[in-house]
């Protein structure tokens, strides 16, 4: 029998109804259990369900807090939304930015401080990814930063393919370049002007990396004596030559096309797809990296110049106030207690063995150990044991302006266009004094 | 028509002019009065007088932004116009494959700028995209065409006109189906043929079609930003970074709302001027309306 109009419009009406009371009770729900505070968040992918999983957790295993987490874009989408609502008067509770801004929002005052976090959660940090470890002088400035998502850069590589060819991961800028050539396959035979079939080395042409390669030629960004912007002086240019000389001279490197992290997405890509041998990427691509590739992943520190060096990558949880307002002492509270639950060893390693990004908790770390995860996941391992070269970076408010205006553009310059290093430092460094 | 009110036109006006004043002219004063300002949306603006545009001049950026998305915006208004004029006549008639044709160049045009430059950062990728491999399947060369800085802005163009020749194609096949039949027949009466049908009946009454359409081609083309965000970012060494995506990396990546904003101004200067000078060109190419009593 068909239904007739009248009954069409009763059911239709019971399921509006339904779905409506449905919705009535989530949200009672959700508004009766904890103060609410906002947690906005730049990550996509795995690390986004991980973290989402975390919140999730922290807000089922008690009643007082409720965190109500939004994606922002990536790490300079997130910023820009920050500033926005630093400006408009609605900033988030708490959100994470990477450690090159903190400087500069701490001294537009921005921040709030964190002291109240408590002496045992900050002795529990590990001191190269705490705020203590990351700038110069870190413990001296006001507390305004905690580890969250923290990484190094960190060297991966077929190694399938290096027991193939008898290669290992190299630990000098002299083997890196051999090996990159040597893992290079080239179509047919003759000169190195053939097409590429497979590339030795990638690494995406941006600031992280060249800052780890100027450390391990020794230079520092900024003079600690007298806080002058010296872009590592003759240390930076040879890292600008090394990539030239890899790109132009030898052609076993390849940059990848695409700028930010466009382009270490290309290069991871490269990687899983077996048309590059070795790249250059932050350790929290680890666990993406191990999954999705079709061979073997190995990990290698980077190699050393006059030293081993890498800087510190990742983002830092902050506390952003309204331009001269303040944040209320419950949302302060709240916010507090998921930050000492999220830095707690049990949350750190959750995150930290799910993702690739580093444990921030001491006392994680040495549980860790114990339990023999380094044994069975000897990736990890290279990125923990790296942080011993990880060199912390100037407390400069420039720091983020120097990135993004002065550096960055100079080295896609130098690198893609063959200018000569020494002139675009010299540049760089005239532009830096200049601002 | 003389209205029952004098006040009557302003009334019916006022709608559009306040939404225009609101989300238009309004923001724009902003911008022209932030351009004014140092400013990180953080801190206390300062006032800087001409500073920003100071410094974009003798930097040179201007100067290379203008250029850099004039080129483009060139690239794309020539050759999708070409292209869609010669598609249009193409497809001009009746029959189903070629209504399927017209659909099928259409469809580029009503795909998000989005969806179009994620499939086309697959298809020109230097090592595995299908155009490399198909010019190495036949002995040529593939190039690095998003990741040298010679080719990466002639890439994104041709991603460009790939899109929106269908929109011009379109429009064009509106233009030519209002165009009467008997100018063709008294045409073929008088013994010319297909070229001069075209240059002496087709072309001159698809003027105003093809002004239209370079205009707004010209300024969708001056507006590229998504697939300058997706495929290449503004790089590699600047090499895309038009005006739309040079604004955004100023106020979203460097933290610069007077630099941006003095941008914003050149840059509806410059559109205004580049507008006004299209359609002046058109109209000087445009035989003249007789007048009543006129010569």
């Amino acid at each position: 029998m068909r239904p007739g109009r009248r009954e069409l419009l009763g059911g239709a009406a019971a399921v509006v109804g339904a779905a409506g009371l449905s919705w009535l009770a989530s949200c009672d729900g959700r508004r009766g259990r904890g103060h609410e505070i906002s947690l906005w968040f730049s990550y996509g992918g795995d690390n986004r369900r991980v973290l989402l999983e975390l919140v999730a957790d922290f807000n089922r295993t008690q009643d007082e807090v409720r965190i109500v987490p939004t994606f922002q874009g990536d790490y300079f989408e997130g910023l820009a939304k920050i500033r926005t609502s630093v400006f408009a008067g609605g900033t988030p509770t708490v959100s994470h930015v990477v450690g090159e801004v903190v400087p500069y929002l701490c001294a537009a005052g921005v921040l709030e401080p964190l002291d109240e976090i408590g002496g045992e959660t900050l002795g529990d940090l590990v001191p190269a990814l705490s705020q203590a470890g990351t700038f110069e002088r870190g413990a001296e400035r006001p507390l305004v930063a905690l580890p969250f998502n923290r990484s190094t850069p960190i060297a991966f590589y077929d190694k399938t393919l290096f027991a193939k060819l008898g290669l290992r991961p190299p630990r000098t800028w002299d083997e890196l370049r051999e090996v990159a050539i040597r893992a290079t396959r080239r179509a047919g035979s003759g000169g190195s002007d053939r097409a590429v079939e497979r590339w030795g080395f990638e690494c995406p042409v941006d600031w992280w990396f060249w800052v780890a390669l100027m450390g391990q030629a020794g230079g520092e960004l900024v003079r600690p004596s007298d806080g002058r912007v010296t872009l590592g002086e003759q240390a930076g240019v040879r890292a600008l030559e090394l990539w030239k000389d890899m790109v132009h001279r030898d052609r076993s490197m390849k940059p990848p096309p695409g700028r930010d992290y466009d382009a270490w997405q290309a290069t991871n890509i490269d990687f899983l797809a077996g048309r590059t041998a070795m790249i250059w990427t932050s350790t929290a691509f680890v666990r993406y990296l191990e999954r999705n590739a079709a061979f073997e992943v190995g990990a290698a520190p980077l190699p050393a110049l006059e030293r081993r060096a890498v800087p510190t990558g990742g983002t830092m949880f902050v506390m952003p106030r309204p331009r001269g307002g303040t944040i209320p002492t419950r949302d302060k509270q709240a916010a507090l207690s998921f930050l000492r639950w999220m830095m707690a060893p049990t949350q750190a390693n959750a995150w930290a063995t799910r993702t690739g990004y580093m444990p921030v908790s001491r006392a994680g770390l040495a549980q860790l150990e114990v339990e023999g995860y380094y044994r069975s996941h000897p990736n990890d391992r290279v990125a923990v044991e790296q942080l011993a070269d990880a060199r912390p970076w100037p407390w400069a408010t420039e720091l983020f302006r120097l990135q993004r205006e002065v550096v960055q553009p100079r080295l896609e310059e130098v690198v893609l266009r063959d200018r000569d290093a020494g002139a675009a430092m010299d540049e760089a460094r005239r532009e830096a004094s200049a601002e | 028509m003389r209205p029952a009110r004098r006040w009557h036109p302003f009334a019916l006006l006022l709608p559009t002019a306040l939404v225009l004043g609101v989300f238009f002219v309004y923001p724009l004063g902003l911008c022209a009065y932030r351009s004014f300002y140092s400013w990180d949306l953080l801190t206390e603006p300062h006032f800087v007088g001409a500073s920003n545009y100071r410094s974009l001049l003798a930097s040179g950026e201007l100067g290379a932004i203008a250029l850099r998305t004039l080129g483009y915006s060139v690239i794309v208004v020539l050759a999708s116009l070409t292209l869609g004029l010669a598609l249009a006549v193409a497809l001009n008639r009746p029959g189903r494959l070629v209504a399927f044709v017209r659909a099928a160049v259409f469809s580029a045009y009503v795909v998000s700028w989005v969806a179009v430059a994620l499939l086309w950062l697959w298809i020109l990728d230097a090592d595995a995209g299908i155009l490399s491999r198909t010019l190495g399947a036949i002995g040529l060369r593939g190039h690095n065409w998003l990741g040298s800085p010679d080719l990466a802005l002639f890439s994104l163009a041709g991603v460009s006109v790939w899109k929106i020749t269908g929109y011009a194609m379109v429009i064009f096949i509106a233009g030519l189906q209002d165009i009467p039949r008997s100018l063709y027949e008294a045409a073929a009466l008088d013994g010319a043929g297909p070229w001069r049908r075209f240059w002496h009946v087709t072309w001159p009454m698809l003027r105003p079609t093809a002004a239209f359409v370079g205009t707004t081609s010209l300024i969708l083309s001056f507006q590229a930003f998504d697939i300058v965000r997706v495929m290449t970012q503004g790089g590699p060494v600047r090499s895309t970074t038009v005006f739309v995506y040079a604004i955004y990396e100023q106020v979203f990546l460097n933290l610069r709302v007077g630099r941006a904003s003095a941008l914003t101004v050149c840059f509806f200067v410059l559109l205004c001027a580049f507008t006004g000078l299209q359609l002046w060109s058109w109209r000087l190419g445009s035989p003249r309306r007789r007048t009543p009593g006129g010569a």
